[in-house]
């Protein structure tokens, strides 16, 4: 081999250690459409192909206990004062009419969500079983995806500092058991199943009784549905200036944001 | 009030969680004033209105400055900051829906346009210096300069063809820069006070007059302190103060018509908006309009304008007017109830991540950036040849 070759073969092998060192230290962070979970067919963010879950919320049943809050933060580590899901209550009608009215929330797994498509990073998605989840791995905790979402139903994680919501307890149901706040549900309010499967029980209930979705006009397809629900209740998503503000101002409780923001771990 | 309800406000309050603080104002701020520096540079640079020749290399320079240090608001306001590569490898298929990833394109591609606009003005200027130096002077200019010596007619002219073709590519891209920013709040339907297609002009027009106010504090401090020239181009300030007033109005048109659409002729959710309004009627129509848009808008189509002092005073309530008008919009959207009842309040914190520190840093940042564009770069001689040339003509 002359001299002239054997420099060049050098170069060349040179060139191709250190492409190969580049490529290898990228690797981690290749450029992907998705997120490497999706890309990997990780089974957490496929998850059960052919299904679609949904939850029903029968109203009737529901007698604002607080079992399904509880238990969903259990279950999902969920740190202190913040949740997943949780029961507002509240009153409803003029003295002597009067009623208490509850109304669980969580994420609505939306057909249509609003958090996903903003979310830079693609870490927030749906899965192909409807569930929508946030692979805590890859989210950079812009808060887009929190911003969007028509329900207030994502925060920052304290622990994890990321975006985090309800997964319909996706780690469970994997393994063929129901959500946790489904399981523990004393009044049997809570319902969770695939509503392709015809015999499933949110089928036969959507198909038999008058459901809603919270805040239709929003246009994200809620999967997550409501049968008596008044829309008086409803009407405590646009009340204002309320007893809120008062009971604030009283116990001078300040810095509520923030609170959300997972920055400070107390009141006031 | 009993113990009833408390338990029942309490609980119906549970994870309000609004993710934006303090910082997105500011990064809107930065951002928007940026691309209104550099719009003034392009009156010069591209549409050749004389007038804004000794101002265009400053303004230029500006528009650097800011937008190098805007995307460090974002990086503070992260939870995850050192997750910033995520944001460049993953999700592209959100590209199309979600306006925070356009501006991975948009926050790289512009400062570098303005960086290799600024080489291709002040080139000669680096080559005279290298010419007249030593060491490490000499270096940096020819490296500034990108080693390209030549002085002769027809390198000037391809140098002034390169700023005006680069100028020219930069007026898009430097209205998209901010224009995304409103495009950020705009796309949130869930938002009453965000979700309006207008956001976006409103936000360029009021960055027009933010961007202004800002070039108007500055100039002359530059060239009565820093320059050779050490007196202020009165003139100069007048015309400024005469273009704000014009971008005033295109502000408040833009405001009106999103107002008086969001507020009256709205679906139910006008309801939480007029609330909103209601509630900060005095502070929004005697701050945000009256001393910040108004008083500004008269100073600049009257003979105040010949007033030098009333003018910056005209230029600072401008560019603290449009700060408020950031945070107003960016907190302000967020305090409006979506699912509890009751407006949020936000206070900052002092210190830590996303406090008023921080952003306080971000000016010490912009600061320092100014100082180092200052002296690197000859803008002092560009402008003065800029003034003798305006006289010779004469
Ligand atoms: S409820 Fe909110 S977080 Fe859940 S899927 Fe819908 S938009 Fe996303
Ligand atoms: S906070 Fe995380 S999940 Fe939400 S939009 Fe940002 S990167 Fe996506």
């Amino acid at each position: 081999m002359s001299k002239e070759n054997s420099r060049r073969n050098f170069l060349k092998k040179g060139l191709e250690a250190t492409a190969f060192a580049m490529l290898a230290t990228t690797e981690a962070n290749a450029f992907s459409s998705q997120i490497p979970g999706r890309d990997e067919k990780d089974s957490r963010h496929i998850g059960q192909k052919g299904k679609h879950f949904v939850m029903v919320l029968d109203l009737r049943k529901c007698i604002g206990c607080q079992a399904c809050t509880s238990v969903c933060k259990i279950e999902n580590e969920v740190p202190e004062e913040q949740f997943r899901t949780f029961v507002t209550e509240t009153e409803i009608g003029e003295f002597p009419d009067v009623r208490k009215a509850f109304l669980p929330q969580l994420c609505n797994h939306c057909d249509e969500p609003a958090c996903v498509p903003v979310c830079p990073t693609g870490a927030t998605f749906k899965r192909e079983d409807g569930i929508v989840v946030v692979d805590n791995d890859v989210c950079w905790g812009c808060g887009y995806c929190i911003s969007a979402c028509p329900y207030d139903k994502r925060y920052f994680n304290k622990r994890t500092q990321t975006a985090d919501k309800c997964n319909f307890c996706a780690q469970r149901v994997d393994k063929g058991l129901l959500p946790a706040c489904v399981e523990t549900c004393i009044g049997g309010a809570r319902v969770f199943g695939d509503i392709n499967d015809k015999n499933s029980e949110v089928y036969k209930l959507l198909h038999n009784f008058p459901s809603t979705v919270l805040k239709e006009a929003q246009g994200t397809k809620p999967q997550t549905f409501y049968i008596g629900l008044d829309s008086r209740v409803e009407e405590l998503f646009s009340t204002t200036q309320s007893l809120d503000d008062i009971v604030k101002a009283e116990e001078g409780f300040k810095r509520e944001w923030e609170k959300a923001r997972g920055e400070v771990e107390n009141h006031g | 009030m009993d113990n009833a309800q408390h338990i029942m406000t309490l609980v119906s309050s549970i994870t309000i969680e609004k993710p934006w603080g303090i910082d997105v104002p500011n990064y809107f701020w930065f951002t928007g004033s940026s691309a209104a520096a550099f719009i003034i540079s392009s009156f010069a640079h591209v549409f050749g209105w004389k007038k804004y020749k000794p101002i265009a290399g400053i303004a230029l320079l500006m528009a650097f400055v800011l937008l190098v240090a805007a995307p460090l608001n974002l990086v503070d306001d992260l939870k995850q900051p050192g997750r910033i590569m995520n944001f460049f490898s993953y999700g592209w298929e959100n590209f199309a829906t979600s306006p925070m990833k356009w501006g991975v394109l948009l926050l790289i591609a512009y400062p570098i346009l303005i960086f290799f606009e600024a080489q291709a003005l002040y080139r000669p200027y680096f080559v005279k210096i290298a010419q007249q130096s030593r060491g490490l002077t000499k270096m940096l200019n020819t490296l500034l300069a990108f080693g390209n010596m030549d002085l002769s007619e027809k390198a000037l002219a391809k140098d002034h063809k390169k700023g005006y073709v680069l100028g020219a590519i930069g007026i898009p891209l430097a209205l998209a820069v901010h224009g995304y920013t409103g495009y950020i709040l705009g796309a949130v339907h869930a938002n009453v006070m965000w979700h309006t297609p207008l956001m976006p002009i409103i936000f360029l027009a009021s960055a027009m007059v933010s961007g202004t106010g800002l070039l108007i504090l500055l100039i002359p401090l530059f060239q009565r302190f820093l320059s050779e020239r050490k007196s202020v181009d009165r003139d100069m300030v007048a015309t400024l103060a005469r273009l704000l007033s014009w971008f005033i109005v295109a502000d408040l048109v833009m405001r009106f018509l999103w107002l008086t659409f969001s507020l009256t002729f709205a679906n139910g959710e006008k309801y939480a908006l007029y609330q909103y309004f209601s509630l900060h009627f005095q502070d929004t129509l005697w701050i945000d309009y009256v001393l910040c848009l108004f008083v500004p808008m008269i100073i600049g189509f009257t003979k105040l304008r010949n007033i030098p002092i009333v003018v910056y005073f005209g230029g600072l309530v401008t560019a603290i007017g449009v700060w408020l008008f950031r945070w107003n919009t960016v907190i302000g959207g967020q305090e409006i109830p979506r699912t509890t009842p009751g407006f949020l309040h936000y206070t900052p914190h002092v210190f830590g991540q996303g406090s008023i520190v921080s952003v306080l840093s971000n000016w010490g940042v912009l600061f320092v950036l100014i100082c180092i564009v200052l002296l690197v770069f000859p803008w002092d001689e560009e402008m003065e040849e800029c003034y003798k040339g305006a006289e010779n003509a004469k």
